[in-house]
């Protein structure tokens, strides 16, 4: 039902939902159960067939540079070439750690309020420069600023909720999208501003890591890598096994019944744009000390936020994490074996969206209902 | 009710028009406006921001020796933020609104290509100091002249340092805008005149910071060495990475990055060995054009840095305009271009002799960063030292 109401348009969804309301108001715990059974048995098929659609078109995405690449003569199969393979692919999935954590944010955002943030980016370029600032002019490592930037994106979060988001909850998703893209855009000139529009590295872990003979990783990949895989297990277990992750669960699933419930939902959306504005942030801490940045950087970062959680799957943390994994692998497959791949690599990403969007507009792992 | 409207409309409308129109006419006689557009921020603000040395260095010294044809020089120096958009606003706006007198380049080829069709409509001239891509003189333009060496050979001296230490296969990788295209396309020119072999030429998108992929790609297709025609964000980005990846090649070259004193100073010791090109150097001696010690010792005291080859070649430029205004005789920009179409000069850059099209026939070096300093090592007669060449693996550095 969700699916098609997204496929409608925010007009026609806005419909359906001020259409079911009533029953949600008058019988909260039985109607929604009962429209849920009598939808199962139509939604499960089509959902099992466009799911089977989608892995049948993710398995082409991934086999095309290796087509190709054969074409063309750049794969070769000898153990040099595929220690090349292997580095890239590792790299790869290391980056997508990476992206998934700052992803999550986004999704969880989404997932709570509906709202599609559009400056999610400019909290990542935000996190690397909070980041960078920290390292010049207090000399404080990049991954020990962490334990002062992620407060001050806490509150930072809270404060866009208090002020921005709180206004936009439950309008139509366009509503959201234009405050949070203002919101990016500021944030973009405010940085420029600051800190001009050069170019920032933060020279940090700059050897390498040897895992066999032929495949090697940066030391700062790895270590990015791995502190986006223990915060994003932190939050994991946050929601999870808390009463605030249950609560924000119960939110996200539905805000009215959750509030029926005792859930204070405007704390809740407080917290969970926190925990995104956090999320980012770090995903900023961990990126800087790989890449140089500026302010415009955001919008790559916004773009692949919106790239994995559509492939993912909306409103899913799980989904957020495999999404990234799969986007960042398809990236380094295509820079790797297509002739003038790295050229490529944004076509191969929004056309991977565009194909998700088609096939299966709910992603790999569906829509939550809302 | 909608008259009063109309009127107030139309009034305010003549005042639009009126107001710049007013406040070119208050310009005091005795000066003269010299005004342009350079990227003061964003990505080309390294090497930008030493043209804008060079050029407010030149405009006191000519202040202090009286002007320019008698009369004091006003500086108008916009930032179009490394955005060719703003860029071609912006120098509307000079020309248009502010009314300057003489025109000062943009930098970067992509900013000068787009900048050069506004010299064009309004017909007024300028040395572009900042461009190097030989299509821009290559569409029949009458008022954009060049100084620097052309793009095609930014990667001359770093092919023929390849081929002489034996390296049979290259790698040409670069930006995908103006300049660095071009630069590419002469690094495939000078190693097929040679007999390199070209095993892989590819272009990235400018936004691009992770080359982890398209570097494993090089080392698969063979490659011994990369001729990378680079900004200064990629060029690092590229160093680096090679280092984190272990990735061995026996030559890597920069067009632009390895030039700015803070490519070494960001990347520490793993600039060093790699090559990069340069206009020109601050080194009379070798060079031995007229001025240049004076050039420098000034600079030098006014930045607390020798200038390198934008600050110099600005500089260049600025003299040979100065040359061209004098033999004009007056500020009239069509003077102006004819003087500068014609005029044969020296200055602290070289020699300006510019043919039909517009374009400088000028030598440019090659250089290696060796203890963290550039020690220029082509072309033979120039060369302070010989090449490092083949750079040392990394775990033996």
């Amino acid at each position: 039902m969700d699916d098609r109401a997204e496929m409608l348009g925010p007009e026609k969804a806005g419909r359906e939902t001020a259409f079911s309301r009533p029953f949600a108001d008058t019988a909260p715990a039985v109607a929604p159960a009962v429209g849920r059974r009598r939808g199962r048995g139509w939604m499960e098929r089509s959902e099992v067939r466009s799911l089977y659609l989608l892995a049948a078109f993710l398995v082409a995405a991934y086999a095309l540079p290796f087509v190709i690449g054969i074409r063309y003569g750049t794969v070769r199969w000898d153990a040099e070439w595929l220690g090349y393979l292997g580095t890239v692919v590792l790299s790869g999935f290391l980056q997508g750690g990476v992206y998934a954590m700052f992803a999550v944010g986004l999704t969880m955002i989404f997932g709570v309020m509906r709202i599609i943030n559009a400056a999610h980016g400019e909290w990542v370029m935000m996190g690397a420069y909070l980041t960078w600032a920290a390292f010049f002019y207090l000399g404080v490592d990049p991954l020990l600023s962490l334990v002062f930037t992620l407060p001050i994106a806490f509150v930072f979060g809270m404060v866009v909720q208090k002020l921005l988001l709180n206004a936009v909850v439950g309008q139509p998703e366009l509503t959201g999208l234009l405050v949070t893209f203002g919101l990016g855009l500021t944030m973009i000139y405010v940085a420029e501003l600051i800190f001009t529009t050069d170019f920032r590295t933060i020279p940090y872990a700059p050897h390498s890591v040897q895992i066999t003979d032929s495949i090697a990783v940066s030391q700062n990949k790895l270590i990015s890598f791995t502190m986006a895989l223990a915060i994003s297990v932190g939050v994991y277990f946050l929601l999870k096994l808390t009463r605030i992750g249950k609560a924000i669960r119960a939110t996200a699933l539905n805000a009215e019944v959750a509030m029926v419930c005792g859930v204070n939902v405007g704390l809740i959306y407080l917290i969970t744009t926190g925990i995104a504005a956090s999320l980012a942030v770090a995903g900023g801490a961990l990126v800087s000390i790989q890449f140089g940045f500026n302010p415009e950087t955001g919008i790559i970062y916004t773009l692949q936020a919106f790239t994995i959680i559509i492939l993912g799957g909306r409103g899913h943390y799980l989904g957020a994490l495999i999404g990234g994994f799969m986007l960042a692998v398809l990236e380094s497959l295509v820079s790797l074996m297509i002739p003038n791949g790295t050229a490529m690599v944004e076509l191969a990403a929004y056309g991977l969206l565009i194909a998700v969007l088609l096939i299966r507009p709910g992603g790999l792992m569906g829509v939550k209902e809302g | 009710m909608t008259q009063c409207v109309l009127r107030a409309v139309a009034a305010l409308m003549a005042l639009l028009v009126l107001v710049p129109a007013g406040r070119a006419e208050d310009r005091p006689k005795n000066e003269v406006l010299v005004g342009g557009a350079i990227s003061q921020t964003g990505r080309f603000a390294e090497p930008a921001g030493r043209q804008v040395n060079a050029i407010k260095m030149w405009v006191d010294q000519v202040n202090s020796r009286g002007g320019l044809l008698g009369r004091k020089i006003n500086l108008v120096l916009l930032d179009d933020k490394s955005d060719t958009q703003t860029a071609v606003k912006l120098y509307e706006k000079l020309i248009t609104e502010d009314k300057v007198d003489v025109l000062l380049a943009p930098y970067s080829s992509a900013i000068t290509e787009a900048v050069a069709n506004i010299n064009e409509r309004y017909k007024m001239p300028f040395v572009a100091y900042g461009a190097a891509s030989s299509p821009i003189w290559e569409k029949g333009r009458k008022y954009i002249f060049s100084i620097v060496a052309i793009a095609e050979d930014y990667q001359k001296g770093a092919v023929h340092l390849a081929k002489q230490i034996g390296v049979k296969r290259i790698a040409i990788i670069g930006e995908d805008s103006l300049f660095p295209r071009q630069s590419g396309i002469g690094a495939k020119q000078w190693a097929d005149k040679l007999g390199l072999q070209v095993v892989l030429q590819e272009n990235y998108p400018q936004k691009q910071t992770d080359f982890t992929a398209l570097l494993q790609k090089i080392k698969a297709a063979g490659a011994e060495a990369i001729m990378s025609n680079s900004y200064f964000a990629d060029a690092a980005a590229q160093v680096r990475q090679m280092r984190e990846l272990n990735l061995y090649f026996k030559l890597f070259s920069g067009t632009v990055g390895p030039g700015l004193p803070q490519f070494a100073e960001q990347l520490g010791d793993s600039a060093e060995y790699i090559l990069g090109f340069s206009q020109w150097e601050p080194l009379p001696d070798i060079l031995k054009h007229p001025g240049m010690k004076e050039f420098i010792a000034e600079y030098e005291k006014r930045y607390g840095e020798k200038p390198n080859y934008h600050a110099g070649g600005t500089y260049g430029a600025l003299q040979v305009t100065e040359a061209a205004l004098k033999q004009a005789g007056s500020f009239d920009s069509q003077k102006l271009r004819d003087a500068l179409a014609s005029i044969e000069t020296t200055t602290v850059f070289g020699r300006y002799k510019v043919n039909d099209k517009g374009m400088n026939d000028h030598e440019g070096l090659t250089f290696q960063i060796l203890k963290g300093e550039r020690r220029v090592v082509f072309p033979e007669q120039w060369a302070e030292t010989k090449a490092k060449l083949p750079i040392p693996e990394w775990s033996k550095r």
